[in-house]
């Protein structure tokens, strides 16, 4: 039952893999990813990372928490809405100031930006990050926990449409890694 | 030190024409105190707080990089302590204020109280107003000048301290100048934060001796950081296209002095929001009386201009990445906020200056005027940039051996 998953190749030195994530790059692969033990200056430009999407769900929570914000505040100090609870909704004079006015909603109005934010961020980064994910083949290899130590990988996942498992495999050689394996799903 | 002749080509300004361009300014700001005190007065000090928030916010960006062990900020700080040459200076131009107060023939020249037979629009004097009678304890001239004393005095050493020990360490390579540095910088930044309050009550807040709010000195700080801020990378990006800090200044620092730049457009927001909200909501004649002062005529429109100038373009604006990483989107930004930051200072000094009628004077209610804004301006700004270039002449471009230095050259994205 058992198929291909990928192949998985392993390198010495942070100069290692970084060239090879850059060939890889150039070879027009879309389908890969490395694991480093620590964040590697510089890896990101060499993989063709684009800069993360997560602010735009950051804005997104900004904008919607601001506007939630203001309309409750506008909703329960001077609505005339009926919904059925209070007849003649909940307008009531406090210290002489209007019913609504966008001064003392803006606290509320700007936590509110503050926590959405927060959320949409977090969201937008499991979102972006495919999380949760509990299994993930990489896992299976033996050497993986390396990657937590001493040890760069770069794997080139099998549903990449240049995948070849010969080629590929001939490919990957061609980076000189000290280790080449084939990943089961 | 004919070593770094080379640094100094012909595209570095001359600082003899800074100095030209401020004894200029000083010299029509002097013209005016003859033809319109009061207003020449007041332009004066508004120019003068204008240069000095950025001086006092340099001295705070060193204190803050000192007491942080920061290492990014290592390439930047050279710059910082060129501005900080001028504090002396700055103190000096604070003494033409002094003898205005006494030279005159009105010594509520500037700040009311200080004459207590000056009439109250519409009941009594300041001697009778028992406001003042309350807070007489703190508004006496001798302790407000021995105030402005210790304040010039506090930054001068401070900044005195921290250049020498910066500019030892060029020549010696020693660690304990950072160690030491570290150490002024724990007490400095209570020291300074303290003065600058004080400075904020009284140079600004007494001009309208009635009013109050314990916001005042953040709300000061925070114009002095974004100020420096703003100037800083003026600066470095100025030194990066003739050259200097070509290679050295990189975009990595360029984007870290923006998002400084942005988390005090955002503070400025807060602190200014708070100020206003609490005072509105309090809805006391006291307070209020100082928001109202700043409705009529075009004063509303200046707040206006605050509001969505100084924080919401700014906030917008800064929360791009790739605008914080372009040298001209930067220039425009830094220059906006220097405008803005000008204007704050205008809209919080300028109203406290009243008309025949008690009425809050008008930004533009003579063209003349804006001849004696220029030259408050022009005046103590040309004296700055002459410290500047003159302390960047003489000094190496960045602190070559702070330990932290090589950090701070491979800081980058």
């Amino acid at each position: 039952m058992a198929k291909k998953c990928g192949l998985i190749a392993k390198f010495d030195s942070p100069a290692d893999i970084m060239n090879a994530a850059r060939k890889v790059r150039e070879a027009g692969f879309k389908q890969w990813d490395v694991v480093t033990p620590f964040p590697v200056h510089g890896l990101d430009p060499a993989m063709g990372l684009k800069r993360s999407l997560v602010p735009r769900f950051t804005i997104i929570g900004g904008i919607t928490g601001i506007t939630t914000g203001m309309l409750m505040i506008a909703f329960t100090g001077a609505s005339d809405l009926d919904l059925g609870i209070l007849s003649e909704g909940y307008k009531l004079i406090v210290g002489g100031k209007p019913f609504f006015s966008p001064h003392f909603a803006f606290p509320v109005a700007y936590e509110l930006t503050i926590l959405f934010s927060a959320f949409a961020s977090i969201i937008g980064m499991f979102i972006l990050n495919k999380l949760p994910m509990h299994y993930h083949p990489v896992l299976k290899y033996d050497d993986i926990a390396q990657g937590t130590d001493d040890k760069f990988f770069l794997c080139i996942e099998k549903d990449d449409p240049q995948f070849d498992l010969e080629k590929t495999r001939a490919f990957i050689q061609g980076l000189k890694p000290t280790d080449i394996s084939e990943l089961e799903d | 030190m004919s070593a770094e002749a080379m640094q100094h080509d012909a595209s570095i300004p001359n600082p003899k024409k800074w100095l030209l361009i401020g004894a200029t300014g000083l010299l029509i700001s002097m013209v005016g105190f003859f033809v319109d005190t009061r207003m020449a007065a007041f332009s004066y000090l508004i120019g003068l707080l204008f240069i000095t928030s950025i001086s006092v916010g340099m001295l705070f960006l060193v204190l803050i990089h000192h007491i942080m062990d920061a290492s990014w900020s290592v390439v930047v700080r050279r710059q910082a302590e060129n501005f900080l040459s001028a504090m002396p200076y700055l103190g000096i131009l604070f003494i033409p204020v002094f003898l205005l107060t006494y030279l005159s023939g009105n010594q509520g020249v500037l700040w009311i109280w200080m004459d207590p037979t000056e009439p109250l629009h519409g009941h009594g004097t300041v001697g009778e107003d028992i406001l003042w009678v309350k807070k007489q304890w703190w508004l006496t001239e001798s302790f407000f000048w021995i105030r402005a004393l210790i304040a010039f005095g506090t930054w001068i050493l401070f900044a005195r301290a921290f250049r020498k020990h910066s500019i030892a360490q060029d020549a010696d390579g020693s660690p304990s100048h950072t160690f030491a540095s570290r150490k002024l910088a724990a007490g400095g930044l209570f020291a300074v934060a303290l003065t600058w309050t004080m400075a904020g009550f009284d140079w600004i807040m007494s001009l309208e001796y009635h009013w109050f709010s314990t916001m005042f000195g953040v709300w000061f700080f925070t114009n002095a950081m974004r100020a420096a801020l703003a100037v800083l990378i003026l600066a470095s990006i100025f030194l990066v296209s003739k050259g200097p800090l070509k290679g050295i200044f990189n975009n990595k620092h360029l984007h870290d002095l923006a998002t400084l730049s942005f988390a005090f457009t955002v503070f400025w927001g807060y602190i200014s929001f708070s100020q206003y909200f609490l005072i509105w909501n309090a809805n006391i004649p006291e307070e209020t009386f100082w928001y109202n002062l700043r409705e009529q005529g075009l004063w509303w429109e200046v707040s206006m201009l605050l509001i969505f100038g100084h924080f919401l373009f700014p906030f917008l604006y800064l929360l791009q990445f790739p605008l914080k990483v372009n040298h001209k989107s930067m220039i425009f930004i830094a220059i906006w906020i220097l405008t803005m930051q000008l204007v704050d200072i205008f809209f919080n000094v300028l109203p406290s200056l009243k008309d025949s009628h008690g009425e809050p004077v008008q930004l533009f209610s003579s063209p003349v005027n804006l001849i004696w804004y220029a030259a408050g301006i022009v005046g103590a700004g040309g004296v700055l940039l002459w410290a500047y270039w003159t302390s960047y002449r003489k000094n190496r471009i960045i602190p070559i051996r702070d330990p932290r230095i090589v950090e701070s050259l491979n800081h980058n994205f």
